[in-house]
Parts: structure tokens; sequence; C-alpha cells
């Protein structure tokens, strides 16, 4: 299927290279991110794709020793997300994230999604019970929970937790969404209610997404990039990419071969 | 290519091999185990036994006296209760707050290294240590005097080891996901160690001040170098009660009062030539094991009802 | 094309044989065409029932192939150059199969213009040149196919547009007989039949050929003008 409106920018990495300690992780990666589309980062194990997804929301400031170079321009604002005099906090406010495995805080349903408006400093409690209803409604899990907000979230199921993950992500409203393979921890079931949940989420928050299964890239992105050895060796329409590769060493790993 | 496949008479050979020696050793373990249980309590009984007498409620509610018979603990167990309190109230939040920081906060370089081996070792330095220590600092330096508080403080320095080591193995038992699911919604490292790191923590945190008590209770040395009495027929004042001298006393005024705890109480009464002083010995030693006791039975209550809501 | 081996040598086995089959109905499906045409000219009638006989092979072929081709997807979710592989073969044996079919047709024409006494090669050479053509097509796409080439398979795809024009060609001349007479509209109607059969061989050739450029290339050049035009 052609795509025929030119998307519009949402970010955009510009000579992206980092740093742990003195290995260089990411090289020189330059890449669009589209506003309101998925983008997938394929790859094999060690080729910078969560590096690089986790760059989006400064993660990597947490740890000492790793180094960034080059930019990841965020628009409409076209604010450099790198630049050392923007607070991480203010990047991670912006940005929500979803992990590998499901991680609810050990508390209640509740309190974990309301938990990203708390820390905003918001504690008038109809607008949480609003948000909290409406991120729910969001995470597709609100049927599901509306009757036991107060139990633990550890009481879910694995599918419904990385859910509840999604919506404590959204309550926020994030404006661009990083999934870290968030279906490497649950069954083909909950997998394909996260994988209807991103696209229903498309609609309002960009998505990138990290991903190990290159049949759910191809599933739920509108573009794939495909990531070895800290290099973006291709970026384009999943349509394309996973049809016809432009790079032989994409193809190489997307149909299985040995490189 | 050898023949390597065994037939079921050797396989059955070799495992019946195996078992044997398993239970040579599990027999060996029983054994020594056992040893240990059994010395523990004779010596638990032979003192039971020898201070079963005493073991009344006027023991308990009696001072100190001249007269074996009438002899009693109160103001042993209400020292040793204040001293505990004052230790609890210095080193939960300076061992917490200083986990925290070595945990959350600190770059890891030489500076904190040093640190950290530092800890470790004053989790070793010899208890009469810290009361010598004490004696120069609070009693001379800061004119503590003899009292309650100076006793509290140095026991809390003693302990402070045990809470910093606690809280530090409690935070890294925090997995890393929580806390970058906390970063990553946007909350500052305060925000994540006010509302996830320390109530997650908090069980291991209580577990490790209350071994830690429990130890401190039982100290003897540091508390007789910075010169606790060994007799004493009076409590601490009360606040807003009078005091001998005529005047109210201040909320905060016990903190100065001179004590005992029960440690020197046992010490006194060991070291009195009269033989029916140990049978107070023999008594109060154990109040003060069963006082160690159940703070441990507290410890292990504590973290099954914490830990009970936390899963990962 | 990616020659290079799968992590998985059962799936390299799958797809070398899906093709080979490929080839194997395609070498059938050639026989079938050639030996239409050599009964066309020779009225050698005794052939007619290899080809019926044959066709029933093709369609056991076709739909082997077909059942390979849904176990490779179902079980290996092939991508890229694989997909279009799979794609392109579970295309190109339908083609193939309607060619067989249509040589079938061309045998049972020719059957009835012998039974009714008639020569067919006396109503001009054009139907056996062009069937020569097609035949020629029909080779050359399948060696395409075996050997992946895109510029053999564009060159099939440019030799249709001569199929056609002579197809035209023949249809005028066969109208103009049988104004002049009447008298052999019957066999004239049987050749346009087999003419058109024909010239549909022609198009399933050129249609294997586009998928062997798909296939290639990824490109999907059916329904577009300057076909076969090098991109």
């Amino acid at each position: 299927m052609q795509i025929h409106d030119q998307p519009t920018l949402k970010a955009e990495a510009r000579n992206l290279n980092f740093y742990y300690g003195e290995a260089k992780a990411l090289k020189g990666i330059n890449m669009p991110i589209y506003d309101k589309k998925v983008t997938a980062l394929i790859g094999p194990s060690g080729c910078g794709k969560s590096t690089y997804l986790r760059s989006f929301n400064r993660m990597h400031d947490l740890y000492p020793g790793n180094r960034y170079e080059g930019e990841i321009r965020f628009y409409p604002d076209n604010t450099n997300l790198l630049a050392p005099e923007v607070d991480p906090i203010e990047v991670r406010m912006r940005v929500g994230m979803v992990f590998q495995k499901p991680n609810p805080f050990p508390k209640s349903i509740y309190e974990n999604v309301a938990y990203g408006l708390r820390v905003r400093g918001e504690n008038n409690k109809r607008v949480l019970d609003d948000k909290v209803e409406h991120a729910l409604k969001g995470g597709a899990l609100w049927e599901e929970v509306k009757d036991r907000l107060h139990d633990l979230a550890s009481n879910l199921s694995g599918g419904q937790q990385q859910r509840l993950c999604i919506a404590r992500a959204l309550a926020t409203d994030p404006e661009l969404l990083l999934f870290d393979e968030p279906t490497s921890a649950l069954d083909p079931i909950a997998t394909g209610a996260i994988e209807e949940l991103v696209h229903e989420l498309k609609k309002r928050v960009t998505i990138l997404i990290v991903t190990h299964n290159m049949q759910q890239a191809a599933r739920v992105s509108d573009y794939t990039a495909y990531m070895y050895l800290g290099e973006l060796i291709e970026f384009g329409k999943t349509d394309e990419i996973f049809i016809k590769p432009k790079d032989k060493r994409t193809e190489d790993y997307i149909t299985g071969r040995m490189g | 290519m050898q023949q390597t496949a065994l037939t079921t008479d050797e396989i059955r050979a070799l495992i019946a091999k195996g078992k044997l020696k398993d239970t040579l050793f599990k027999a060996l373990g029983i054994f020594f185990l056992g040893l240990g249980l059994v010395i523990i309590f004779l010596l638990v009984g032979d003192m039971v036994m020898r201070g079963s007498e005493r073991l009344n409620l006027d023991f308990f509610m009696n001072f100190a006296s001249r007269r074996a018979t009438q002899a009693g603990i109160l103001s042993a167990w209400v020292g040793s209760l204040l001293v505990m309190t004052v230790t609890a109230f210095a080193a939960v939040p300076l061992g917490v707050a200083a986990g925290v920081y070595l945990e959350e906060y600190a770059k890891r370089n030489w500076v904190t290294e040093i640190i950290e081996i530092n800890i470790t070792n004053l989790a070793a330095v010899p208890s009469i240590v810290y009361g010598l220590l004490s004696l120069g600092i609070f009693v001379y330096q800061f004119g503590f005097g003899q009292s309650i508080l100076t006793a509290g403080l140095t026991l809390a320095l003693l302990i402070l080891p045990i809470v910093i080591v606690s809280t530090r193995e409690a935070i890294r038992a925090i997995p890393v996901a929580i806390r970058e699911a906390s970063m990553g919604c946007g909350a500052t490292r305060w925000q994540t160690c006010r509302y996830h790191i320390i109530p997650y923590a908090m069980p291991g945190i209580l577990t490790g001040v209350i071994i830690g008590l429990a130890r401190a209770i039982g100290e003897t040395a540091p508390i007789i170098t910075i010169g606790a009495l060994t007799f004493i027929a009076f409590l601490p004042p009360l606040p807003f009660t009078a005091t001998e001298m005529g005047a109210t006393a201040g909320l905060f005024e016990w903190l100065m009062s001179p004590f005992t705890v029960m440690p020197i109480q046992i010490f006194n009464w060991t070291s009195r030539p009269d033989p029916a002083f140990e049978v107070n010995a023999a008594a109060a030693g154990f109040v003060l094991m069963v006082m160690v006791l159940s703070m441990n039975g507290i410890a292990i209550w504590l973290r099954y009802k914490m830990r009970k809501n936390i899963k990962w | 094309m990616n020659e290079s081996q799968h992590l998985s040598s059962q799936y390299d086995e799958e797809l070398s044989r899906l093709r080979t089959h490929v080839l194997q109905m395609g070498g059938l499906v050639e026989t079938q065409v050639s030996a239409a045409i050599e009964a066309y000219s020779s009225g050698e009638v005794a052939s007619v029932k290899t080809i019926v006989e044959s066709d029933r092979k093709v369609n056991d072929l076709e739909k082997a192939i077909d059942d390979d081709c849904a176990h490779i997807i179902a079980k290996r979710q092939p991508a890229a150059s694989d997909l279009r592989l799979v794609f392109g073969i579970s295309k190109i044996v339908t083609d193939l199969e309607r060619a067989g079919d249509e040589a079938k047709k061309i045998a049972k024409g020719v059957r009835r213009i012998y039974e009714a006494g008639h020569m067919p090669s006396q109503y001009g050479v054009g139907v056996r040149h062009i069937a020569e053509a097609a035949l020629a097509m029909i080779r050359q796409a399948l060696d395409a196919f075996a050997r992946l080439d895109a510029a053999q398979a564009a060159s099939v795809i440019r030799a249709d547009d001569d199929v056609d024009v002579e197809f035209k060609s023949i249809m005028r001349q066969l109208i103009t007989h049988m104004m002049e007479d009447p008298r052999t509209i019957t066999t004239a109607m049987d050749i346009i039949w087999i003419a058109r059969a024909v010239e549909r061989i022609g198009d399933h050739a050129k249609n294997v050929a586009e998928h062997v450029i798909f296939i290639v290339e990824g490109r999907d050049i059916r329904h577009m003008k300057n076909k076969g035009s090098e991109a």
C-alpha cells in the first residue's frame, strides 16, 4: 500500500553517537521519527537498538560513564533532547517508556497509573480519578480493573501488568512513547493484545518500538529501521523493508540468513 | 570410540555409591547441629533453673539492693529501654540516609570506595573502642555526661554500620526496572527514593535496625567505659513530673539522667562474692535473652508482613 | 537474489525443492505446448491423448506446489526475497497451469479439424509461426525463472507484443477467408480458437516473466506502460 501524504517529523537523530565509557555503542545515526506513526527498531542482540531507544528519554543519564554525541531533535519546538542544558527529567516528562518486563510498582493499580501525575505535583483527587480512568482506558485495561483499582498491581497477569505499564506511561500524555521489547515476556494472546493496543495508540502518540520479533515489527510498524553493530543500516517504510530491502545485510537478517 | 553406555545395574550401583556419601554427610551435619543446639539448651536451661526462683513480678519492679533476695532489675530494664530508644532514633535516620545516599546518589569513585571500605571495617571495630571514642566526644567534649543520651549515641555509633549495610543491601535488592520505571515517569531521584526505594527497602532496613539493636542491648564494654553506674536506685525523671530537687522535669530531661542497663546489672551481680546474687544474675540474664529473642522475633514478623505486598 | 544460506538448512531445502517442482511443472507444460503445435502441423491426433493425460500431472503438481507454498508461509513466515519467491511461485504455477489448459484446447481444436477431414495448415502458416513464438516465450520465461534473470524475463515481455500483433493479422486473414468462402467457417472458427489459445499461452508466458521480475527486483510491473524496460 502506498502512503501518499508526507508525514510530519516528530523527532530526528542527527549524527548520534553514544559511548558506554570507551565503547562506542551507536555510530553516527541519522534517522527521522514520524509523527503519529509506529517506527520499529530491529536487529540482532547487541546491535544497539535498545541503547538507541533509551537515548530518547535520556535513560543513560542514570548511569555514570555514558556519553552522547550529536543530537536528537524533537519537534515541533525543535529541542535537542540530548543537550546538556536540557534536564533529563524534562525529557522524560515528554517521552514515556514501557519496558521489556512488566514492571509495575508494588502498589495499587490506581497508584501505579497516578504516579506520573503525582510526581508532577497533581494531588486533586478528582483530576487524578479522571486521568487514571482515561489512561486505563487508553491502555485497554479499564474494563478489567475498574472494580478493583485499589488492588495490588502484582495480582494482575503478565499481559495486564504490561498494559498497566502502558497506561502508567499514557497518564501524563507523552508525545513519544518508547517500547523496549514490550512483549518478550508475554504469551501470544497477551502479545496480540499489546500489538492491537499499539495500533490504537498511534492515533494519539508517536511510537518507537524495539522488537526481537520481526513479524511483530512487520505487523505493528509503519517504518522500520534495521540496526547492526551500532549502525543504522537501513530505514524505510515497513512494507518496503519486508518485501524489498535495499541492503543485503537487512535482507540477510530478515530472511534468517547467515551474514 | 569407547563404549560408554552403562547397564542399568551399573547405573544403580553408581547411584547407591553416591547416596551413601549423601547419607554420611547428612548424618554428620545433623550431629554437629544437634551438638550446638544441645549445648545452648543446656546453658539456657541451667540459667533458667538457677534463676527461676527470682523470676517474679517483684524482680521486675524492685531497684537494686544490697540484699540479693530484694534486689530487682527495674532501673536496669527501664534504662535499657530508654537507651535503646535513643539509639534507634539516632541510628535509623543517620544510617538510612547514609545508605540511601551511597546507593542512589553517590558517584562511584575512589572517595566512595574508601567510605565503603571504612563502613565495612567499622562494623569490626571492638565495641570498647566506641566507648573510648564517646568518652572523649560525648562525655567531655559535648558535656553530655554519663547519661542515657551518651549511652544511646554511643550504641548508635556502634550499630550504624549494621544499619547502613542492611539499608544498602535492601536497596540493592530492588530491581533496576523499578528505579527506571519511576525515573521514566519523570520523577526526580528524591521522588524515586521517597515513593519507592525507601518504602520497598523498609522491611530490610527494619530487620537490620532491630538486629543492630539486639546487639546493642547486650553491649557492656562501651557502656562501662563511658561510666554508667552499676547501682542506681531511681528512675530517670518522667517528663513534667517533680524531680528529687523539687523542680519540674522537662520533656527531655530523662536524657541527661544517670542510668544503668541490663548487662551492667548482670555484670555487677556476677562480680559480687555472695553466691545469692548469682541467682539474680541468672534471672536477669534470662530476661535479657528473652528481650533479644523477642526483638529478633519482631524483626522476622515485620519482614514477613511488609514483604507480603512487595512482589517484583 | 540472495544466494547465501539460511540459518535453517531445512528451509533452504524446502525452497530449493519448491523451485525444482516449478521447473518440473514448467517442463511438462512446455512439452504440452510443443506437442500441441506438433499435432497442429502434422495432424498426429494420437498426441492429443498424451497432452490431455499430462494435463492431469500438471494439475497435481500445481496443487502440490501451492500446498508447499502455504506450508512455507505458515512455518517460516518468509520475508523479503523469500517472500517474493514464494509469492511469485504461487502465481507462476497458476499461469503455467492455464498455459497447459490452453495447450489442451489447441489439441482438442486440432482433433476436431482433422476429424472433420481438414488440414489446418492449409490456412496459412501464421498460426504455426506465433505458436513457435509462444513456445519460445514459455521456454525463455522458465529459463529466466531458473536463473532468476530479470533481463531475460524483460525480453519475454517485449516478445509478447509481437505475438499480439501477429494474432491480430491472423484474425484478419481468417475473417477474409470466411467472407470469401462461407464453407470454411467451421474450420476457420476452430483455427481462431487455436490462435486465440496460442496468444493466451504467450500472455501466460509474459505473466510468468513479470512474476520473475517481481521475484528478482521486487517491482510489480503488471499493468504498467513500458513493461520490461529496464528501470
